[in-house]
């Protein structure tokens, strides 16, 4: 028989026997109440698994030395380790379908922006009575709790937080005639360097604003939210609703669609698989590619390959705003560790995770794979402090805007995802995609979440 | 089956005779029945159900799901992506499947037949040079073309380059013909194949005789090679238009659906639904249609090849 077929038809087959075990399996109630009275007194035993993606490789030896480090603290306990070597959108979605069968390791390993919806879900276990007998937790700013609250409690603990900046390349800059010291007044000053560099430097790409479903989250964080918040917009109103058509979301549109009709960015981004793995070494490596908004951590890649060119031929900034405002960057809790609400061995569970997130691992972690570290005594460690890029990226936070947490966030990215990729393959006009935009969130949230503004 | 024939024949004379004189087949289809039961029935009438359900993989819709009735055919009804997505399904099935495979498989199959009574070696390997390109994993074939159409280092724009050409976006520009040629290349070997098997089946004489009465290539063709070909074709053309119409992997591979909705076909919708805004309920629905849109094909076609057969 026809192999496409066969897989293609076993494809949907599964798709269809998932939904099978989605209603033999889904919990009957909410989270599973809370443990009693944290770790004290109790002997940790038996099996604890974790469960975790990685691609970049910087994390295992650390998962490792947590690992032998509570083997060694609790001679009954048994540490499993999963590490899972795919991209952590790929390891969201087997994640959830192992989740949702009941089939569950002890820790896992997702980012912040995912607590409310698995909280809503009652996958995770709330932390707040572990917290109140782990003396390290002080060392936590209010800020850094408050982005892994949801609906009063603690449900993960961070240790390298996310940043984003505007990079760009010096050397290529230099040829547009914009200088090595580019500062944007404004958000057109974005479109004004890249169109600088289209005309004259060629053979490089000016910009890449990512968009569709094809960014992933990058369509969100790392183009439409900070654009959003450039132009004085807000995803959600005061009482929690989400925005949809607003003279904000218009102007952030319509700055895709020109954008994209400049021939500034690449349409290939719209159809690659993952493409910011190459945008990220066009900027930060070969040099033809001129702006990049990125995450912080992107940094560290170029830097271990050749710190010294990195240095000088990539600058990073905040991101302007569109009134020539003050600065600002997108900050967010970054990937976190959670406990599974149906962990048999909950205690082991947290025992992993505290051990994980020591002063001195969370420090080390985080100069290999940069982020703002998220215990403020992290920052104090030799190795940590004498990085400058550490240094700025820990104080780009003093101007970071959070996205809340919320359960619908998942939902709000595929309406991000759809109007962004209509303004920019000009399929709706930007005042029709905002529109659409506010019909999608409806579609998927329910009209009464929804509110439009004039 | 021949063993187990006899062994299972019924004892009791209460069996009625229809039953008592089938029951050898029965037992041997049970197996596949079984099977057919367990991993396409049941799974479809769990899609059936589901869809009438806002079930999720995340949030308070995974905790709690419910019936919400037919919300989830109203919202695909009046969902303003579901008729491009239709569209694309339709274009990319009569692309790839009617124009590509089928036309291209057909000639093929013909100069191949053609090559091999003449007796020209260079046949096999024109066999094996379209063989190839459908024994590789869909995944394969798909990065294959992802290599061909790449902006920067794909091999079109490299070869356009060398010629002082391009580069083109192909997959940005050209987003359904880019698809469309990668899945006829893929699966022009099914139809080749199908029809290579028929074509044996004509027995040579009929083409002496036919050439005995002056008949020239096109009229032999028309009058003799066409209409013995006419009932594979019809079983062919269901065959290749419902596989088509469930590609997802090359599309998947290659533009993901984009840019925008550009080559998002009916299953990559149900998909993205079900596993990338992880709405299990609306995921379902999608599928359910599109099963429903199979089996109007398959009733066409299976109409179609009864009456000319």
């Amino acid at each position: 028989m026809d192999g496409q077929r066969a897989i293609s038809r076993r494809t949907l087959l599964k798709a269809a026997a998932a939904t099978g075990v989605v209603v033999a399996c889904a919990p009957a109630g909410g989270p599973a109440p809370a443990p009693g009275g944290g770790t004290t007194g109790r002997t940790i035993t038996g099996t604890v698994t974790v469960s975790y993606p990685d691609e970049l490789g910087k994390k295992p030896p650390y998962v490792q030395q947590a690992a032998d480090a509570l083997k060694a603290k609790y001679s009954g306990l048994d540490v499993k380790i999963d590490l899972q070597k795919i991209a952590s959108g790929d390891y969201y979605t087997k994640l959830l379908l192992a989740l949702n069968a009941g089939d569950v390791p002890d820790v896992i390993h997702v980012g912040g922006d995912r607590i409310g919806e698995l909280a809503d879900a009652g996958y995770i276990e709330p932390l707040d009575a572990y917290l109140a007998q782990w003396e390290d937790w002080k060392q936590y700013p209010d800020a850094v709790k408050s982005g892994v609250t949801y609906q009063g409690k603690v449900w993960a603990i961070p240790y390298g937080l996310d940043t984003r900046f505007l990079y760009f390349r010096k050397d290529v800059f230099e040829k547009a005639g914009l200088g090595t010291s580019w500062q944007p007044k404004n958000v057109e000053d974005i479109l004004a360097a890249a169109s600088a560099v289209k005309s004259k430097v060629s053979g490089v790409l000016p910009y890449a604003l990512y968009a569709g479903p094809a960014g992933d989250s990058g369509t969100a964080n790392h183009a439409f939210i900070p654009l959003l918040w450039a132009y004085g917009g807000e995803l959600q109103d005061s009482s929690g609703k989400w925005i949809g058509d607003s003279p904000a979301t218009r102007k952030v549109l319509d700055y895709y669609a020109r954008a994209y009709k400049q021939g500034l960015v690449p349409n290939e981004l719209l159809t690659s698989t993952k493409p910011w793995t190459a945008m990220r070494e066009k900027v930060g490596v070969t040099g033809d590619l001129a702006l990049l908004f990125e995450g912080g951590w992107v940094y560290g890649g170029w830097a271990a390959k050749d710190k010294a060119a990195t240095e000088k031929n990539v600058g990073y900034l905040l991101h302007p705003t569109a009134s020539g405002g003050p600065s600002f960057t997108i900050g967010g809790p970054g990937t976190v560790w959670y406990v599974t609400a149906k962990s048999k061995n909950k205690d082991a569970a947290w025992e992993f995770i505290k051990t994980w997130n020591s002063k001195e691992t969370v420090a080390k972690l985080n100069v290999e794979d940069p982020h703002p570290v998220a215990r403020t005594d992290s920052a104090d460690v030799a190795e940590f402090k004498a990085e400058k890029y550490l240094v700025d990226s820990t104080e780009s936070l003093k101007k970071a805007k959070f996205v809340p947490p919320d359960p619908n966030f998942g939902k709000v990215l595929g309406a991000i995802q759809k109007a962004t990729a209509r303004a920019a393959t000009g399929e709706a006009t930007p005042d029709d995609a905002a529109k659409r935009y506010t019909d999608d969130l409806k579609q998927a949230l329910g009209a009464d979440k929804v509110v439009t503004q004039q | 089956v021949t063993v187990g024939a006899g062994a299972l024949r019924p004892r009791s004379p209460l069996v009625a005779g229809p039953l008592r004189r089938n029951a050898p087949y029965l037992a041997g289809l049970s197996p596949a029945a079984l099977l057919l039961a367990l991993f396409f029935v049941g799974p479809s009438l769990w899609a059936f159900y589901t869809s009438f359900t806002n079930m999720a993989l995340v949030g308070i819709d995974a905790a709690r799901p419910r019936f919400v009735g037919t919300a989830n055919y109203e919202r695909l009804l009046s969902d303003p992506d579901f008729a491009t997505v239709l569209l694309n399904s339709l274009t990319f099935v009569i692309g790839s499947a009617l124009v590509g495979q089928f036309v291209l498989g057909l000639a093929l199959a013909l100069l191949i037949d053609h090559a091999e009574r003449r007796g020209y070696r260079a046949a096999t390997f024109a066999y094996a040079a379209v063989l190839l390109a459908w024994v590789n994993p869909t995944v394969i074939a798909g990065f294959l073309w992802v290599a061909m159409y790449d902006f920067f280092f794909g091999s079109l724009n490299v070869g356009l380059g060398a010629i002082g050409l391009g580069p083109v976006d192909w997959l940005g520009s050209f987003p359904m013909a880019s698809v469309v040629i990668a899945n006829t290349w893929r699966g022009t070997a099914f139809t080749m194949l199908i029809f290579l098997g028929a074509l044996k089946t004509i027995p040579s004489d009929i083409y002496e005789a036919a050439r005995v009465d002056g008949a020239n290539a096109w009229r032999r063709f028309w009058d003799h090679t066409l209409p013995n070909l006419r009932p594979i074709a019809a079983l062919t053309l269901l065959s290749i238009t419902m596989s088509t119409f469930g590609t997802f992997i090359l599309i998947q591979t290659l533009t993901n659906g984009g840019p925008g909705i550009r080559t998002e076909t009916i299953a990559l919708y149900a998909f993205h639904e079900a596993f990338r805004s992880y709405a299990i309920g609306y995921g379902s629905t999608i599928a359910v249609v599109m099963l429903a849109l199979n089996l109007v094909f398959a009733v066409l076609y299976l109409r179609w090849s009864r009456a000319r057969a």
